[in-house]
C-alpha cells in the first residue's frame, strides 16, 4: 500500500495530523439546517492570548490569499508531494471548538455539516486523503448518532472531538461515544485548541497569560485527560476503545506511565477494574502523535525518551501542517534506528488505522 | 537446610482475633503476627518495596478487581496495608495483591504450644523460623 515517492524512496509515511479549513464561513453553514444558517458560524471566543505571528503558516497561503488549509490543490503541492507522504489524516482543528460550545444544539449541527464538508469537498479531493470524524462531545448521545451516521463512509478513519472539556473524558457521561465507536470499529482521537475557550475548564494552576504560557500548558490537560480515561474506567469497560492523543506531546508519557503505575500499586483499590498496570493500556491501545516534537539539547536524549515511551508502539508521525509550530518529516527527528522509524512513520499509524 | 527454632510470641489470650503483635527474632529479623478469624500467621516485618515496617500497617479488606464503578469489599480483615505506599498484602500467604506472583513478603510457620491441657486451653503462640 506504501506509495514510493520520488522525494523519499522507500519512504513509507503517514501523517497523522495535517488541517483543512473552511475556505469561508460558508462551506459550513450552507451544509446547516435553515435555521442555524441564519446564525452564521460563531465560535466560542479564546482566551484572547493571540500568537505573535498567526497560527497558520503565511507561506501556505493559497495564490490569492487563502486562508492555509483551504485549497486541497495546495496541500497536494506543498505536503503531499513535496514530502511523499503516502496517507494524511485530515484534523479540522477551527471547528473542533463546537465541542465547548455552550449552545449544543448548534454545536451538533456544526459537527454534521462539518462531517458532511469533509466527505464532500476534501475526501474526494485526492485518495491520499484520510478523514476525522468530528463529534460534539457535549452532548455525547447525540454525538454517538453521528458516529453511526458517518461511519462507514469511504476513507473516514477516525472520530474527533476537542481535548478541551468541562468534565475528563474518563467520565461516563461520554460512554455513549466510545460505545459507538467501538461498535464502528473507529479510534478516538482528541486535538486542542479549545483550552479556555467557551465552557471548558481551565488549566489547573488557573489562567495562562501569553500565547507561550497556554501552549506550553496544554500537555498537562492531555495528561489529566489520559489519566482519567484509566481511571475512570472508560479503558476497562470499552476492551476495543482506541485512543489518539493529538497534538499532546509525548515527552510527559514515561513520567506520566511511570506515576500511574507506582501509584496504581498502592492505590488500586479506588479503581478496581484497572486489573493490571495502567501502562499496559495504554501501551496496548493508546497512540501519541509527534508533533510538535520535543527538542531536547542532545539528539540521544530524544532518543532516550523515545526508548522510555516505546515509540516503537506508541508513537505516530504528524507534521501539523500547516500551522506554526508544524513539524518537517525530513527534520523532525534525529537518525532513527530503522525499525522504530518504519513503526513511528508507517506502521503504528496503518495499523492503528487498519490501511 | 538450618534447623527450625521456636519463638515464643505470648500467650493466646494476648493475641485475639484481629490483633498483631511484632516480635524481635533476636537474630536482627522483626516478625507480625497476626490473629485472622482464630488462625495465627506471621509475615516478616519489612515490606519488600521500600523496607517499611510493613506489619504496622492497617489490616483492612480490598476491592477485588471489578466491572467499572462496582466495589465488591472482601476479605475483610485479611489484608495488610504497608503504612509507606499502601501496598496490599495477603496476610494468609504474604503474597502482594497487585502481583502476587512477584512480589511477596516472607511468611513464617504458626503454631500454638499448649504446656499443660488442664489449666490453660489457649497455650502460648509460637512462630517456627
Amino acid at each position: 500500500m506504501a506509495g514510493e515517492s520520488e522525494v523519499n524512496p522507500g519512504w513509507s509515511l503517514i501523517d497523522c495530523d495535517v488541517h483543512c479549513v473552511p475556505l469561508h464561513a460558508d462551506e459550513i453553514v450552507s451544509r446547516l439546517p435553515a435555521y442555524f444558517r441564519t446564525q452564521g458560524l460563531v465560535l466560542p471566543g479564546g482566551p484572547g492570548l493571540p500568537h505573535p505571528t498567526g497560527v497558520r503558516r503565511v507561506d501556505a497561503r493559497g495564490p490569492r490569499g487563502e486562508p492555509a488549509g483551504s485549497l486541497p490543490e495546495k496541500m497536494q503541492e506543498q505536503l503531499l508531494d513535496a514530502y511523499g507522504v503516502d496517507f494524511a489524516v485530515l484534523i479540522e482543528a477551527k471547528l473542533l471548538t463546537v465541542g465547548v460550545h455552550p449552545d449544543t444544539h448548534f454545536g451538533n449541527e456544526i459537527a454534521r455539516a462539518h462531517n458532511d464538508w469533509l466527505r464532500e469537498k476534501w475526501l474526494p479531493a485526492d485518495p491520499r486523503f484520510l478523514g476525522s470524524m468530528l463529534i460534539n462531545p457535549l452532548d455525547p448521545v447525540a454525538a454517538a448518532a453521528e458516529i453511526r451516521r458517518v461511519a462507514g463512509s469511504e476513507r473516514i478513519v477516525q472520530v474527533v472531538m476537542t481535548s478541551a472539556t468541562r468534565i475528563p473524558l474518563g467520565d461516563r457521561i461520554y460512554w455513549p461515544i466510545y460505545e459507538a465507536a467501538c461498535e464502528a470499529g473507529l479510534p478516538v482521537a482528541v486535538h486542542p485548541g479549545a483550552e479556555g475557550k467557551g465552557v471548558a475548564g481551565q488549566f489547573t494552576a488557573g489562567f495562562p497569560a501569553s500565547y507561550l504560557e497556554w501552549h506550553t500548558n496544554l500537555s498537562q490537560n492531555f495528561m489529566a485527560q489520559l489519566t482519567s480515561l484509566l481511571c475512570r474506567g472508560a479503558m476497562s469497560q470499552f476492551p476495543e476503545l482506541r485512543f489518539v492523543m493529538v497534538e499532546g506531546g509525548f515527552g510527559w508519557v514515561p513520567h506520566l506511565l511511570w506515576r500511574l503505575d507506582k501509584n496504581w500499586k498502592g492505590l488500586r483499590s479506588t479503581v478496581p477494574w484497572l486489573d493490571r498496570l495502567p501502562s499496559e493500556y495504554v501501551l496496548e491501545r493508546v497512540r501519541f502523535t509527534s508533533q510538535p516534537v520535543e527538542e531536547p539539547p542532545s539528539s540521544d536524549q530524544l532518543l532516550e525518551l523515545l526508548h522510555m515511551m516505546q515509540a516503537e508502539r506508541t508513537l505516530m508521525f504528524s507534521s501539523d501542517y500547516p500551522h506554526w509550530d508544524n513539524d518537517s518529516p525530513l527534520r523532525a527527528f534525529p537518525r532513527l534506528p530503522e525499525e522504530m522509524k518504519e513503526r513511528i512513520f508507517w506502521k503504528n499509524a496503518a495499523e492503528l488505522y487498519r490501511l | 537446610m538450618k534447623e527450625k527454632r521456636t519463638i515464643h510470641v505470648c500467650p493466646a489470650a494476648e493475641l485475639p482475633p484481629g490483633s498483631r503483635k511484632i516480635i524481635d527474632a533476636g537474630d536482627g529479623r522483626s516478625i507480625g503476627v497476626f490473629n485472622v478469624h482464630g488462625n495465627y500467621y506471621a509475615l516478616r516485618n519489612l515490606c519488600p518495596h521500600a523496607g517499611a515496617e510493613l506489619c504496622q500497617g492497617i489490616v483492612t479488606g480490598m476491592n477485588e478487581p471489578s466491572a467499572v464503578g462496582e466495589f465488591r469489599w472482601t476479605r475483610e480483615g485479611e489484608i495488610l496495608r504497608c503504612p509507606w505506599h499502601g501496598w496490599e498484602f495477603d496476610i494468609l500467604t504474604g503474597r502482594s495483591v497487585f502481583c502476587p506472583e512477584k512480589v511477596r513478603v516472607a511468611t513464617y510457620e504458626t503454631g500454638v504450644e499448649t504446656f499443660d491441657a488442664g489449666v490453660d486451653e489457649a497455650g502460648m503462640v509460637i512462630v517456627r523460623i
